[in-house]
């Protein structure tokens, strides 16, 4: 052992602030103050908070643009307000559309950001330290797919709460108004909701079984291009030889089917030139519920075996 | 009660047999794990900390045992993983931090804790800085950091100096021993460096092959043996007849005769029969046992094994 040098020991036995070790006495909070706290982190995580400006910049952006129409909307409406007498006949956007038409944006969102949730983990081997701690397997998991899912879930609602805002502001008379925009505003919270949770445990499995984020990204894309696209042809196909049950097949693809789950939601039956399948929007929010479920249970399973 | 207590421990990979019907029984100390790589170290740190379930047998920590009561030991349990495990783009106290919650810390006690620890591991101005820019000495710190942070009772520390040099493996080592005598924290040390564990610990636990080669305090092993070595510029040979003949154990090793201490008659012994033999003397000392002796001794079955 080195003898303590008050001139040349930097350690802190040296030093007169020293207090010394203490002992913690305090409470010690168990699994739910846990998942809590790794809840907390991933969902600041995924925005980038706490860490560099770099890892901001991919979440903001894609943040920004799918939010950019609905904020366009709110503009115009906040100008034009007073020249027009009567609002929602200039509306272009609805909240029932709006996913349907800028969801490239929350998949990249998807692409970009699930692979930092549980591939950097797995890389850089930081489970062990989750794994000896308070935190079981499955509650690492469900931690980071709520956190994923929450994310996902401010994402989808930034440009409704535009929406919704412009709306009222074309509007003369600001009480009546949010008593007629709330009824058709509100759906979209339920319909937010399971798109995010479906999409959240769709590409955290998928990201999961990659320790490298890029194969994990690639692998997620990969994914939902070929279920996206695979089915609409192979129905295709069967509707030139009356096989009826490729129609069924939409069931499988990840966005066209929660694009029908949401309408579900307004109340709407689904429009045949979009939905080309025999599916109907109540199976399809069956459909989006399964997929949860199953996707869940995958990654339940992954992280299973995943080594400590 | 032991602090930590096995009985017929046995853990097997599918044909590899990591550990093999190992009874232990620990008291608190600085405690050496020693053994070759794939020993079975690192499968007795796992299988304590409740992350491997064992094949048959059973082992406790604090009395608790490691199946069925996990969550307890983890809360009094610090683990320092052999291999890297900390993500590049956070800063050390942001992770220590976050790591201190994840044990149960409530928000402000984990804010001082890790405070308080990184300060006591050495981290200062550059704790805020990412861990990716970080030297290895200085990540090593921090894998002990986020190990103590909640304060634990055991601290399991698996190869703590792996790639430091010399000065990084000394502080390390001098860190780790503050930590065992003035803390009051039970160490675990894994090494398979003989000259650490001889360092710092009070107790050694030597493990070759899933078996458990010897345990005992530290002193047992470094005081075993007396033995005089003496050092002749020549005529070691003769040296060594001279003194069988007198009566002591002598035997050539290299340019040294070493002797059996038998009584304090024998440094007179030596004396003559090197005045006698009118012999360069360089150096006479006392030969204290090392730990080598532990694995040279092994029987040969047991490290085949």
């Amino acid at each position: 052992m080195s003898s303590p040098n008050p001139v040349t020991d930097s350690s802190p036995a040296g030093s007169i602030y020293d207090l010394g070790y203490r002992h913690y006495e305090g409470p010690r909070r168990g699994r739910i103050w846990a998942m809590w706290s790794l809840f907390v982190e991933s969902l600041r995580g995924v925005w980038g908070f706490g860490r560099p400006m770099s890892a901001k910049a991919a979440p903001f952006i894609l943040g920004g643009l799918y939010a950019l129409p609905a904020l366009f909307q709110l503009a115009f409406a906040s100008v034009l307000a007073k020249e027009i007498s009567s609002g929602s006949g200039t509306e272009l956007m609805t909240y029932r559309v709006y996913f349907g038409m800028f969801y490239f944006l929350v998949i990249f969102f998807c692409v970009a950001q699930a692979p930092e949730l549980v591939c950097r983990d797995q890389r850089y081997r930081v489970l062990p330290l989750y794994f000896t701690r308070s935190l079981s397997r499955a509650e690492y998991a469900l931690a980071r797919l709520a956190s994923l899912a929450a994310a996902l879930f401010l994402l989808l609602m930034v440009p409704c709460v535009a929406l919704f805002v412009g709306d009222i502001l074309m509007q003369p008379d600001t009480f009546k108004a949010i008593g007629d925009e709330l009824p058709k505003a509100l759906p979209a919270l339920p319909a937010n909701a399971l798109i995010a949770a479906a999409l959240s445990a769709l590409s955290l499995t998928v990201s999961s079984f990659s320790p490298r984020r890029a194969y994990a990204a690639i692998a997620l894309v990969a994914y939902v291009l070929l279920a996206e696209a695979v089915p609409g042809a192979i129905s295709a196909i069967g509707r030139n030889s009356d096989w009826t049950w490729t129609d069924k097949l939409f069931a499988l693809t990840p966005i066209t089917s929660l694009i029908g789950a949401s309408d579900w939601f307004f109340g709407q039956t689904l429009n045949p030139q979009e939905f080309t399948g025999s599916l109907t929007a109540d199976a399809y929010v069956v459909v989006a519920l399964m997929s949860v479920v199953v996707f869940t249970m995958v990654l339940l399973f992954r992280y299973r075996r995943l080594p400590a | 009660m032991a602090l930590i207590e096995t009985s017929g421990l046995t853990k097997h990979y599918g044909q590899v047999k990591a550990l093999e019907k190992l009874d232990l029984a620990v008291e608190p100390g600085i405690i050496g794990l020693v053994g070759a790589n794939g020993a079975g170290k690192s499968t007795l740190l796992k299988v304590l900390l409740g992350l491997l379930t064992p094949t048959s047998g059973s082992a406790s920590v604090l009395g608790m045992d490691t199946v069925r009561e996990t969550r307890a030991i983890r809360q009094v349990v610090g683990y320092m993983p052999e291999h890297d495990c900390l993500p590049p783009d956070v800063g050390a106290t942001e992770f220590v931090t976050h790591m201190a919650r994840i044990s149960g810390l409530p928000r402000t006690a984990a804010r001082e804790r890790t405070a308080e620890v990184l300060r006591h591991v050495g981290l200062y101005e550059e704790r805020y800085r990412q861990i990716g820019g970080y030297s290895t000495g200085m990540k090593q710190r921090v894998k002990l950091a986020q190990a103590l942070v909640h304060d634990p009772k055991v601290l399991l520390l698996d190869e703590p100096t792996n790639g430091l040099d010399p000065s990084g493996r000394e502080e390390m080592l001098d860190l780790i021993k503050r930590t065992g005598t003035e803390f009051g924290i039970t160490v675990v040390l894994a090494s398979h460096l003989l000259g650490e564990i001889e360092q710092v610990c009070t107790y050694l636990l030597a493990i070759d092959a899933g078996h458990l080669l010897s345990a005992a305090p530290i002193s047992h092993f470094t005081q075993r043996t007396p033995v005089l070595a003496i050092e002749v510029e020549e005529g070691a040979d003769r040296l060594v007849a001279a003194l069988a003949a007198k009566g002591a154990r002598a035997r050539e090793d290299g340019s040294r005769v070493l002797v059996a201490i038998e009584s304090d008659a024998l440094y007179d012994t030596v004396r003559d029969a090197v005045a006698d033999l009118a012999l360069p003397l360089v150096r006479m000392q006392q030969e204290r046992g090392r730990l080598e002796d532990l694995f040279r001794d092994a029987t040969p079955g047991a490290v085949a094994r």
